[in-house]
């Protein structure tokens, strides 16, 4: 008993500690929703600002462009990432290393600075489509897409599946169809939905590319609309959390560990 | 019979070894590797391509020769100004988002459920990847004029406009950033806490200690690293971070992001080029001091990590 | 500190519904070693834990020597513990972990050292005092835990698991090591285990364990011969289980009348159990009950795996030298050679 009296004492103090600071980091997220609400001051709350984005004149070209260079991403991601990281996993295990140092280099270099590169270095046929963003995207989200796909091919030791395959006679078309792809199914989805969650909101790049995106283009039709802006924000910061909680529960359900106390 | 035999030998080694024409390339196997040729020549092309274009134009003068003249203006105003607006901006958010951040997943450690864990973990996700535009005017709404933080504030008595706080300078754009960089923290440095094995807990008061000497001796010279790296992770996001910057500042604050930002945005004359590589390479030059200790410590510490 | 008796007082613990020690007690003699062994869940960890003050208890008491410890807090019970892995500090050198205990204790720098020296001469690692754990093989850290564990001459010590980790021929030295040591040192020891052979290896007594309770405790021989729960029978050694029927006292087996043990009164159809050593193989013979099924080289020993005509499968143990003539298929002829057997309910 006397042994785990200090927990509960630095229990209260945690409790307290992270009440606070919930409150604290809930305050700006709050003070914006509320204000997003707004009907012509504090006293009036509806929805109206929320409507106010769907009713401007370039909000379908401006998402479809974004849905465009997302979708194009997550394309060539999955054809230029996963049989990579299944090669590797497979036949290549000691390029591993080497290949994770490789993707992990688009983190440490700030967008910027890759940004001004681009723009001043990449032939202008190369910059003239909007899909030159997308090819950027993929290499910005490739320390994370790799990430997701070498756990989850380490996970189930994709090597040990495929050897066992081949051994029972398995063609390579069904060693594809039957045994990596259902296999890896979640990771591939992770790196896919990570690639997505990137493309849809970044910003730096496209700007700086010159190119009208969904977030550019947000950024300047908000800034006459304080209040529209605000609820474009909240708005978007809800999608997110909606968009997180859907795959983790789709997670959830894939993944065979449940590690609890 | 037997040359059959050794045909079908050799045929089966080369499957295994995954090299199917040695004499290709001039025996240098790199057949042997071609499959990984489409991600290295897409990164080429899309990651070192301009990352070299940078390093290496940076110091180039017009004809082409080299020349330390665009590196040198860099020490020279208004870009010095910059750098130094920016590191100190990278810095302060840093440590505004490290010790939090750093309390933060310790308590949630400590408390040990894995409900509250997973919250805080999809929380941080999206606050963390919350840059730029939604985030500038979600704190101009919260702290605008007529803003509920704002009205919060003055419910306990602080007037923060008649203060003269103002989010468009540079200590509201620290708490901007403070924003995303406290979920950062407890993003990077929670694999850090996960890592202090129950084993050493136990075994430290087996042995005698009292919950304090056990961090004192085990707990916080195993957590140093982790947290040092993560700082500088932190100090690497706050100096290269643009959109945030761009949508919050009037022009008031220069930071080396936003010089570049502008640079790019009217027609680049020549010698602007070189400005642009040279400035893209300062930031190259900061942000690498700051994460190349940062991959290092982090490889240390995976070897008790495991 | 000299070394102290132990006891375990009525101890109960839940998990939420599930009980890990239902009313356990146990009592441990000075400089006994007794160890604590049951399959996965047993409640033999939690035992350990609750003892250490690692782990409360819902009810009953721990009583070190004639002091009641139950409220006294981990880190003052003076109890030295040996994890199953990883549990050195990292960031401090073997000799800085050795010493940690007197540390703690306040003992003063060159004292301590010389006596963290002292106890990793003792387990053969002097030389590797200014290494760090993770530059040592996982034997040798189980050593340093041990030197750890003792240098502050603990009244108990507290073995968790401290083998399992470890390679078959690294555990086999060690056990003899811990067994070594804690006879040297007098100390008093709770040492828990799932592996049978460990336990019954180096222990005064053995308390087997299933369910958060205790099924037995006693020697290793008495555990052996005489188990008093079929649980036991079971879960030390090898044993058949051969369904017969039970007639006023006595079973019929390979043509015997063998007198029986019964823990209740039974009638009818019961197991009988019998040790492989107890089962003997006559090769050359008119009238064969068995053929054989495997033959386990085992060293000095071989273990024979047959079915009987009647369709049960028996393992017999005999000398390596008798059965070289033996392989499956080969007819043979089995007999109880023990006196009596135990017998329990179907």
């Amino acid at each position: 008993m006397a042994a785990l009296k200090q927990r509960s004492s630095s229990k209260i103090a945690s409790t307290i500690f992270l009440v606070l600071i919930g409150v604290l980091i809930a305050l700006p997220l709050v003070g914006a929703a509320e204000f997003s609400l707004r009907e012509g001051g504090r006293s009036k709350h509806s929805f109206h600002a929320y409507i106010w984005i769907f009713q401007q004149e370039d909000f379908l070209i401006n998402a479809s462009t974004t849905l465009e260079i997302a979708l194009v991403a997550v394309v060539v991601t999955f054809f230029l990432m996963v049989p990579t990281v299944a090669w590797l996993h497979i036949y290549g295990k000691r390029y591993l290393k080497f290949v994770e140092i490789l993707t992990v280099l688009p983190l440490i270099f700030p967008v910027v600075a890759l940004a001004t590169g681009a723009a001043l270095a990449l032939p202008a046929w190369l910059q003239s489509t909007k899909y030159v963003l997308s090819m950027m995207y993929v290499v910005l989200a490739m320390p994370f897409t790799f990430r997701a796909l070498d756990i989850g091919m380490r996970g189930v030791q994709l090597e040990v599946l495929v050897a066992a395959g081949r051994s029972l006679g398995a063609s390579w078309r069904s060693i594809i169809l039957r045994i990596i792809t259902p296999v890896i199914l979640p990771s591939i989805f992770a790196a896919l939905f990570l690639t997505v969650a990137l493309s849809l909101g970044e910003f730096t790049l496209a700007q700086l590319l010159h190119w009208t995106t969904f977030p550019t283009w947000v950024a300047v039709a908000a800034q006459g609309n304080i209040l529209g802006a605000t609820a474009l924000s909240v708005g978007s910061l809800l999608t997110a959390w909606i968009l997180l909680f859907s795959f983790t529960f789709f997670d959830r359900k894939t993944s065979r560990t449940q590690e609890d106390e | 019979m037997a040359k059959d035999l050794t045909l079908d030998q050799s045929l089966l080694e080369a499957e295994e070894t995954g090299a199917r024409n040695r004499t290709g390339f001039s025996g240098l196997g790199l057949k042997k590797v071609s499959p990984l040729f489409p991600l290295i020549i897409f990164i080429s092309v899309f990651f070192f391509w301009p990352i070299g274009a940078v390093l290496i134009n940076a110091f180039k003068d017009n004809d082409g020769s080299f020349t330390w003249a665009n590196y040198q203006l860099l020490f020279q105003e208004p870009y010095n100004k910059a750098f130094y607006n920016s590191i100190k901006l990278g810095l302060i958010s840093a440590l505004t988002g490290a010790i939090p951040g750093a309390l933060i997943a310790v308590a949630i450690q400590q408390r040990g459920s894995v409900r509250l864990k997973k919250l805080i973990s999809s929380i941080s996700g999206v606050l963390a990847n919350t840059g730029g535009v939604p985030l500038a005017f979600m704190f101009l709404a919260a702290f605008g004029p007529e803003g509920l933080a704002t009205l919060a504030c003055k419910a306990i008595g602080l007037d923060i406009y008649g203060l003269g706080f103002t989010l468009f300078s540079f200590w509201g754009l620290v708490i901007i950033y403070t924003y995303f960089q406290i979920p950062i923290m407890v993003i990077v440095f929670t694999p850090a806490l996960e890592s202090l094995r129950r084993e050493w807990r136990d075994a430290a008061y087996n042995l005698g200690a009292s919950n304090f000497q056990y961090w004192l001796r085990v707990g916080i010279p195993l957590l140093t690293p982790s947290f040092v790296a993560s700082f500088l992770l932190l100090f690497a996001s706050g100096f290269s971070a643009f959109a945030t910057a761009r949508a919050m500042t009037v022009g008031n604050i220069s930071l080396v992001p936003l010089i570049i930002g502008t640079l790019l945005d009217g027609n680049v004359t020549v010698n602007q080029f070189n400005l642009g590589y040279a400035l893209a390479m300062g930031m190259i030059v900061v942000a690498l001091l700051a994460m190349i200790p940062y991959l290092l410590i982090q490889s240390r510490t995976s070897k008790w990590q495991r | 500190m000299t070394s102290n008796t132990l006891e375990l007082r009525g101890i109960s613990r839940r998990f939420g519904n599930v009980r890990a020690l239902d009313n356990f007690n146990l009592s441990l003699g000075v400089g006994e070693l007794v160890a604590l062994l049951g399959p996965s869940g047993c409640g033999k960890t939690t035992a350990l834990r609750i003892v250490a003050g690692l782990e409360r208890e819902d009810a009953g008491q721990v009583l070190l020597g004639n002091r009641d410890i139950t409220n006294v807090p981990a880190h003052q019970r003076n109890m030295g513990m040996v994890f199953q892995a990883y549990s050195l500090f990292p960031n401090l050198t073997v000799e800085e972990n050795v010493a940690f205990g007197l540390q703690m204790r306040k003992v003063e720098k060159h004292k301590r050292v010389k006596k963290a020296h002292e106890l990793l001469n003792l387990v053969g690692l002097d030389s590797q005092s200014k290494r760090f754990p993770h530059q040592l093989s996982g034997g040798q850290q189980q050593r340093v835990a041990l030197a750890r564990a003792l240098a502050f001459e603990p009244e108990v010590l507290l073995l968790d698991e401290p083998l399992s980790a470890l390679d078959a021929q690294v555990r086999s030295n060690l056990r003899e090591e811990i067994r070594r040591l804690q006879l040297s040192l007098g100390t008093t020891t709770l040492f828990v285990t799932h592996d049978q052979e460990e336990a019954m290896a180096i222990s005064d007594r053995v308390g087997v364990m299933s369910h958060g309770k205790l099924e037995q405790i006693a020697s290793p021989d008495t555990l052996y011969n005489k188990p008093a729960t079929p649980f036991v029978a079971g879960f030390v050694g090898t044993m058949n289980r051969i369904s017969t029927t039970l007639n006023s006292g006595r079973v019929n087996l390979f043509g015997k009348s063998i007198a029986t043990i019964a823990k209740e009164d039974l009638t009818g159809e019961v197991i009988a159990l019998v040790r492989p050593e107890s089962v003997s193989v006559k090769t050359s013979t008119s009238n064969p009950n068995a053929t054989v099924i495997t033959r386990s080289f085992l060293g000095a020993n071989s273990q024979l795996t047959c079915r009987t005509n009647d369709g049960f499968i028996v393992q017999a143990l005999m000398g390596s030298h008798e059965s070289g003539e033996l392989h499956p298929g080969s007819m043979v002829t089995l007999e109880i050679t023990s006196e009596e057997v135990l017998v329990s309910h179907v």
